[in-house]
């Protein structure tokens, strides 16, 4: 065997419990994901714990551990991916996704989630690069940050803050996804179940110092988020930054696009410092649903400031 | 069967909690365990945790829904538990098997029975009085059974750590058992490690017992314990148990069995502190992982809209 081991999703068409699986939705490094539907034909989305490196699947559905010994890291994995079910299954709230079953089959463990039509935020950005409006974000995230105080007020860290986790249904209303990272009692275990980041977006506390970890350290991915909105790229990685810091802030890259205010607040949660980022969800909420003052708007964009910003960006990327 | 329970452990000053306490009842049998585990590092967690989690397993294998002699149980669990130990040890090529105290009492059918090795103690307390307590497999304690020392000077002695008997040892050991002994509605048990009564006197110990319910009793007990044991404070660990008899009086916030199906069983085994994954941690078990799922399909019920 390889020293690279991949695991194999289950078939299209498998059947776990009384859901068929459809297809692979993502896979991480600890679990993939597949849409499903169950006996009433309903769409569901499930979570199959699977850390690749610790279990191998190469064909058939049984999952093992690589070895005896990865067989106790392996069950003891599974301890976080309980964590993030009961978390979650506590949590029962219009922008957190909503756990409706969790199940053991074919050796491990799955959790399954509710389904919704929609796109994430992500694939919104990449589709509107650079005309992201500052109303769209507000909304978003104001909304966004509802069910992340209500993640906060449950005691848990969400930790892997993205586009690519926050999920828009048809309607517009954002969900939170990806409970994944939210599994702090692994800290001990890291030199085989290493913590989840996704660079760009991770606070700097969570490549180091991770006894810092706060709801702060979400605040940054927020920041990091809105930033993305607007940039159409994440920022550039807290773990560079702290060995030298060339991102330009959002006040310098977008004045006049977008307010002042906004921009100054993205640029607080983005501080490295994290004594400096609001410290809580509900202070960065408040200021994201401020009334901005009519002078504060952003004018009508100007052909210098799109080329100003154009440039700008492509610095940037450099 | 009717009682009322509390059950609490504390680390003091000491790094690591290796003391582990547990209990478990059926319809008409009652257990209580105390370990208090010994070595230098956290191997004694190891053996205290294996005793207290295999006593209380071969409990819910036995009590069906009684015991059917609970004497022969405690001895041969005890056994079970440094057999356990020492298979560990050798599994794990330790040049030095982790070892425990172990006190553990059953009551079923109103009468109590209770054994135990090393220094961890039962006290039998009758209207705030001491009616037995076990006597400790120390040093300390033959110096005092011998007319040498005073019972003040026990805890204070040079050489009061020194335990003959032990789970885990070089030597098998050698269980001390109860006689059968009738119990009434309003006694109290308390088992508990060294921590806890060797900063305490017996008098404040029964004093305490009597005036307060136990879930206040035993945290005072403790408070005052882990002050006067400092920051060098050693674990202690408790066990209180106030006995309501198989009448319809019911202890306040106390436990009946009454409903209780024949063949099940409720079990408080305090795993303490966040999970550490290091050497020698018990594996997630499938039971542990029923349990999580259990837990979790229950949560998602009751938060479900």
């Amino acid at each position: 065997m390889s020293s690279q081991q991949i695991n194999q999703a289950l078939p299209e068409g498998a059947q776990i419990l009384n859901y068929r699986i459809a297809k692979q939705l993502s896979g991480g490094g600890f679990s993939i994901v597949y849409l499903a539907y169950d006996e009433t034909g309903t769409p569901v989305a499930i979570k199959e714990y699977l850390p690749s490196g610790l279990a191998l699947r190469d064909g058939g559905e049984i999952v093992q551990a690589t070895s005896v010994d990865n067989l106790n890291t392996f069950r003891y994995g599974m301890k976080c991916f309980f964590e993030e079910g009961r978390a979650l299954a506590k949590i029962s709230h219009p922008n957190v996704v909503r756990v409706t079953n969790f199940f053991r089959a074919n050796e491990t463990v799955y959790m399954v989630m509710q389904y919704e039509r929609g796109r994430t935020l992500q694939e919104h950005i990449q589709q509107h690069k650079g005309h992201i409006r500052e109303s769209f974000i507000r909304r978003v995230f104001a909304q966004m940050l509802n069910g992340l105080r209500e993640v906060h007020t449950h005691k848990l860290l969400h930790l892997d803050i993205k586009p690519a986790n926050i999920y828009l249904r048809l309607d517009g209303s954002p969900v939170l996804l990806d409970f994944g990272a939210a599994r702090q009692t692994l800290s001990s275990e890291k030199n085989k179940l290493s913590p989840m980041y996704t660079p760009g977006f991770a606070a700097p506390e969570q490549y180091k110092n991770r006894e810092r970890l706060g709801p702060w350290s979400d605040i940054y991915s927020v920041g990091a988020s809105m930033f993305a909105c607007m940039a159409g790229f994440a920022p550039q990685a807290a773990d560079a930054r702290m060995e030298d810091d060339k991102m330009s802030s959002a006040t310098k890259l977008w004045p006049g696009e977008y307010s002042e205010q906004l921009l100054r607040l993205i640029d607080q949660c983005l501080d490295l410092d994290y004594m400096r980022r609001p410290q809580s969800v509900f202070a960065l909420q408040r200021e994201l649903v401020k009334d901005v003052l009519p002078e504060e708007l952003p004018r009508k964009k100007s052909l210098i400031s799109s080329i100003r910003a154009t440039l700008n960006k492509d610095l940037f990327r450099s | 069967m009717k009682f009322s329970i509390y059950q609490s452990s504390r680390q003091g000053g000491r790094k690591y909690n290796q003391d582990r306490v547990a209990y478990s009842y059926s319809k008409e049998s009652l257990l209580m365990v105390v370990a208090d585990g010994m070595g230098g590092h956290f191997h004694g967690e190891i053996a205290a945790q294996m005793t207290v989690q295999l006593i209380a397993e071969m409990f819910q294998k036995q009590a069906r829904p009684t015991l059917r002699d609970p004497l022969f149980f405690l001895d041969q669990a005890m056994h079970a538990g440094h057999e356990a130990i020492c298979d560990y040890s050798v599994d794990n090529e330790l040049l030095e098997s982790p070892r425990t105290t172990c006190v553990a009492a059953v009551i079923q059918r109103d009468m109590v029975y209770w054994a135990h090795v090393g220094d961890s103690r039962l006290y039998f307390f009758r209207h705030g009085r001491l009616v037995t307590r076990t006597q400790d497999h120390s040093r300390v304690q033959q110096l005092f059974d011998q007319g040498r020392i005073t019972e003040a000077e026990m805890a204070t002695h040079p050489e009061r750590n020194k335990i003959y008997n032990c789970l885990g040892g070089m030597i098998p050991p050698d269980v001390e058992l109860s006689r059968r002994t009738s119990i009434e509605a309003g006694d109290i048990l308390l088992l508990c490690s060294d921590g806890l009564w060797g900063s305490l006197s017996v008098n404040e110990i029964g004093s305490i017992l009597n005036t307060y319910p136990l879930d206040q009793a035993i945290p005072e007990l403790m408070d005052h314990a882990e002050f006067r044991g400092g920051q060098d404070g050693d674990n202690l660990s408790a066990i209180a148990m106030t006995w309501g008899g198989q009448g319809s009086s019911q202890p306040a916030g106390g436990v009946s069995t009454e409903m209780m199906p024949l063949d099940s069983f409720t079990t408080q085994l305090d795993v303490l502190h966040a999970p550490r994954p290091a050497v020698g941690e018990a594996p997630v078990t499938d039971d542990d992982i029923e349990k999580a799922i259990a837990e979790i399909q229950s949560a998602i019920k009751k938060f479900s809209k």
